[in-house]
């Protein structure tokens, strides 16, 4: 099991470094036996010197958020995101561990994606079909990407200016750090909510928590589901 | 016989202190057992061991919080929300970076025997000789063969998991049945066999994970969750084996709460007479009388006991005569190598989680391979599917997508150096007079970098690996780097070195002191240099030996 942050989905290049990172963090910790991974430092290449205060979900935004998981996730004959329940999650992961500019990301980015519906298919996203919904996420799952293909020269540009300013003794100027697309934010949480909920171990993968064994080499034929945990 | 005198005082509860103690009251001594922080008892205190991943509040991922409480743990993989609880409070107890040092810490019962990578590798005849060979720092004062024999004593007992390969640069051991490579490793193996004729070798890692019963142990259940204590005894751990051991003899006392940071020392009897210990819950100091002290409060903090002890005649601290004590700061620098995608084994899948995965020993600058660096460096990692976190082109939501996240991906290999860094005598620690702990107590300054030597090592290092997996047919392959500062690869040793001449090492060939013989430091602290393998078993064996010939001395 693998914790996850919200810099990797994207595809740009820096952010798919970033996930190489994290599988290569991942081999690492199986040589060193640590199965849980949380390499923040190396993903991020920073750490916020600033924590905010939490913003208050209400219950319309915790169902807004089920039903963007949903979307992403849908129940088919294994349980979807909506049973996970993915919105709760998804404020506790915002409220006790994004900083305080990523949590503002993410609340104006409940509004932005309901702007973005009415814009779309001129109905709210909690009134749209559930195919308005998901042509509406294919669309920003698009945009994220290619936002975050801007990372790389953004990060590039603040590192050359905390240089310049270092060299002229201002020592204590701290570059602006990325922040990720509202919907990366979602998206990833949705995935790492689902896949480490009892509803996705248990109902979408195979459930296995004392193998008690190994079996090194198996046979595996398409359509059979990963074991949870060898995630 | 008085409460506060025993016949042998332990500082340190992790993997030296463990050996020590278990050693020493086996051997008939009272112990005491100190440790700076508080109890973590087998099983009982495994808080997350036998939680779901759904049941931790955030999945495994550490608060804004804790990020900033503990900027180093945050470093890199070490923050884990299962395993917060096991570091060091980083505000109560700080050090200097003078420059960049990464210090993981573990102030607790177990030390970090609860938290270490278990990878359990012998010294070779090699690496004892090679100081001298090279004329690096001081030569060993210890050769292959006389630790050998305690390479058996510690392996039998620990538990090593293991298969036998019969090389000369590493040598082989006392085996419990190994983990076994996977498929497609072992591939990998059979393909760098092939095109390195031998002279290269990828095989199951060893490790001190028991693939079988041992010792009451009932062993490994392939769940890969080490680091959050393991209720079925399958890796060594103080609290699995050297504590229970101990405790079987009826002479352990273990003091938990208790900062070890003065040596009493006898000028007129040039020995050391027991500890001054500072109680963390009532921050009062108190006094242990002992016939022998042994030091295994991990590398750097054993040194800096010694810095704080005898300043009366030797400013520097005890053990600071020759001018050594705090220097030759080493670690194995790593988060380096290459990774990629192999193809053809979409038909294959694994079941159970390996504790281990492969390891590749040393080869540079071993027979007929010569490079424009000293010594080597060795590699370890794995091949695994990917998981739901990887990335999936073509589909980015919906029901197609979430099915393809439900099965495996595609196979993938990846893994990091690990390479030996030199003694360097510029490479120190030394006490930080103008800070202070929580407890008034002096702060420890770092001032150690990796030097030219290991720069250079470290491009070898990724093209080695890059032409290995290229030549084994892995796709795509690219190399990576990751953040490392010296500490980080949590293998720090060389503080307190031993040698032949009181006049160039703190310690002599038995782990004494030289400048107070009854006083042993038997963690990394001793080590001359660091070679490229884990070091924990070697410092099981020296502390066992040196409790042998302590004992035999008394």
């Amino acid at each position: 099991m693998t914790v996850t942050h919200h810099w990797q989905l994207t595809t740009d290049t820096r952010q798919l470094n970033i996930m190489d990172r994290r599988e290569l963090i991942k081999m690492i910790a199986l040589a060193t036996g640590t199965a849980f991974v949380g390499g923040e430092f190396f993903l991020s290449g920073c750490k916020n010197p600033e924590a905010g205060t939490s913003m208050e979900f209400t219950q319309d935004d915790i169902a807004f958020l089920d039903e963007v998981g949903e979307t992403i996730l849908p129940k088919t004959n294994t349980p979807g995101a909506k049973d996970a329940k993915i919105g709760e999650f998804m404020r506790t992961m915002v409220n006790d561990c994004y900083t305080a500019s990523d949590q503002k990301a993410f609340h104006t980015g409940i509004a932005k994606l309901n702007d973005e519906c009415n814009k779309m298919h001129s109905t709210s996203f909690m009134k749209a079909t559930p195919e308005q919904r998901k042509s509406l996420l294919v669309k920003l799952d698009s945009e994220a990407k290619e936002y975050a293909g801007k990372r790389p020269a953004f990060d590039a540009e603040q590192i050359k200016r905390e240089k310049e300013e270092h060299e002229k003794g201002n020592s204590g100027f701290q570059r602006e750090k990325w922040t990720a697309h509202y919907f990366s934010m979602m998206k990833q949480l949705t995935i790492s909510g689902y896949f480490t909920s009892e509803e996705g171990r248990k109902g979408a993968l195979r459930y296995t928590p004392v193998p008690g064994k190994i079996d090194a080499d198996l046979p595996y034929k398409k359509g059979d589901r990963a074991f949870a945990g060898l995630d | 016989m008085a409460d506060n005198t025993f016949d042998a005082i332990v500082v340190g509860s992790g993997i030296s202190g463990g050996w020590a103690a278990k050693e020493l009251c086996e051997k008939g001594l009272t112990v005491l057992l100190l440790e700076r922080g508080g109890p973590y008892e087998h099983i009982k205190d495994y808080k997350t061991a036998t939680k779901e991943i759904w049941e931790l509040p955030h999945r495994g991922s550490t608060t804004d919080e804790q990020k900033k409480k503990y900027p180093v743990i945050h470093r890199g993989w070490a923050a884990q929300e299962q395993v917060m609880d096991a570091w060091a409070n980083e505000e109560d107890c700080p050090y200097t970076e003078v420059k960049p040092f990464t210090w993981w810490r573990s102030y607790r019962f177990g030390g970090r025997s609860i938290l270490w990578g278990r990878q359990s590798y012998r010294w070779s005849p090699m690496d004892f000789v090679a100081n001298e060979k090279d004329g690096i720092a001081i030569p060993w004062p210890v050769n292959y063969e006389e630790i050998a024999p305690w390479y058996d004593h510690v392996e039998k007992f620990a538990g090593i998991s293991g298969s036998k390969q019969g090389l000369a640069h590493l040598p082989d051991g006392q085996f419990l049945p190994a983990f076994e490579l996977n498929i497609v490793e072992k591939d990998v193996a059979a393909r760098i066999k092939e095109k390195y004729k031998g002279d290269r070798h990828l095989f199951i890692g060893r490790v001190a994970n028991i693939t079988v019963p041992h010792n009451e142990r009932p062993g490994c259940q392939y769940r890969s969750r080490c680091w959050e204590g393991c209720p079925f005894g399958g890796y060594f751990s103080t609290q699995s084996s050297t504590y229970p051991a101990a405790m079987k003899t009826g002479k352990l006392t273990v003091r938990p709460y208790s900062i070890a940071h003065r040596v009493l020392y006898d000028k007129d009897k040039k020995k050391a007479t027991g500890v001054e210990v500072m109680d963390t819950e009532n921050n009062q100091t108190y006094t242990f009388k002992s016939k022998i002290v042994f030091l295994c409060a991990s590398s750097l903090n054993s040194a800096w006991i010694l810095m704080n002890s005898a300043t009366d005649v030797w400013p520097d601290g005890l053990g600071s005569s020759s001018g050594e004590l705090g220097h030759n700061v080493m670690d194995h620098h790593y988060n380096i190598g290459a990774e990629g995608e192999i193809e053809g084994y979409e038909d294959k899948y694994y079941f159970g989680k390996r504790p281990t995965g492969f390891y590749i020993p040393r080869f540079a600058n071993i027979g007929s391979d010569k490079r424009d660096f000293l010594r080597g460096y060795g590699y370890q990692g794995s091949a695994s599917r990917s998981g739901w976190n990887r990335e999936i082109a073509e589909l980015n939501i919906g029901k197609d997508f979430k099915d393809q996240l439900c099965e495996p991906g595609e196979w993938r290999i990846g893994a990091t150096g690990f390479g030996e860094t030199l003694p360097n005598h510029e490479n120190r620690i030394y006490l930080d007079k103008t800070k202070k702990d929580k407890w008034g107590l002096p702060v420890l300054a770092m001032d150690a970098e990796l030097k030219e030597n290991e720069i250079k090592m470290r491009k070898d290092i990724v093209a080695d690996l890059i032409a290995m997996f290229e030549a084994a047919g892995v796709k795509n392959v690219r190399p990576w780097e990751t953040y490392y500062s010296i500490g980080q690869g949590i293998h720090e040793m060389g503080t307190a070195r031993m040698g032949s001449d009181p006049k160039t090492s703190v310690l002599n060939k038995w782990n004494q002191v030289w400048d107070a013989p009854n006083v042993f430091v038997t963690d990394g602290a001793f080590m001359t240099s660091s070679a490229c393998q884990n070091p924990s078993l070697t410092y099981m064996a020296f502390t066992a030996r040196a409790a042998d010939y302590a004992v035999k001395n008394l």
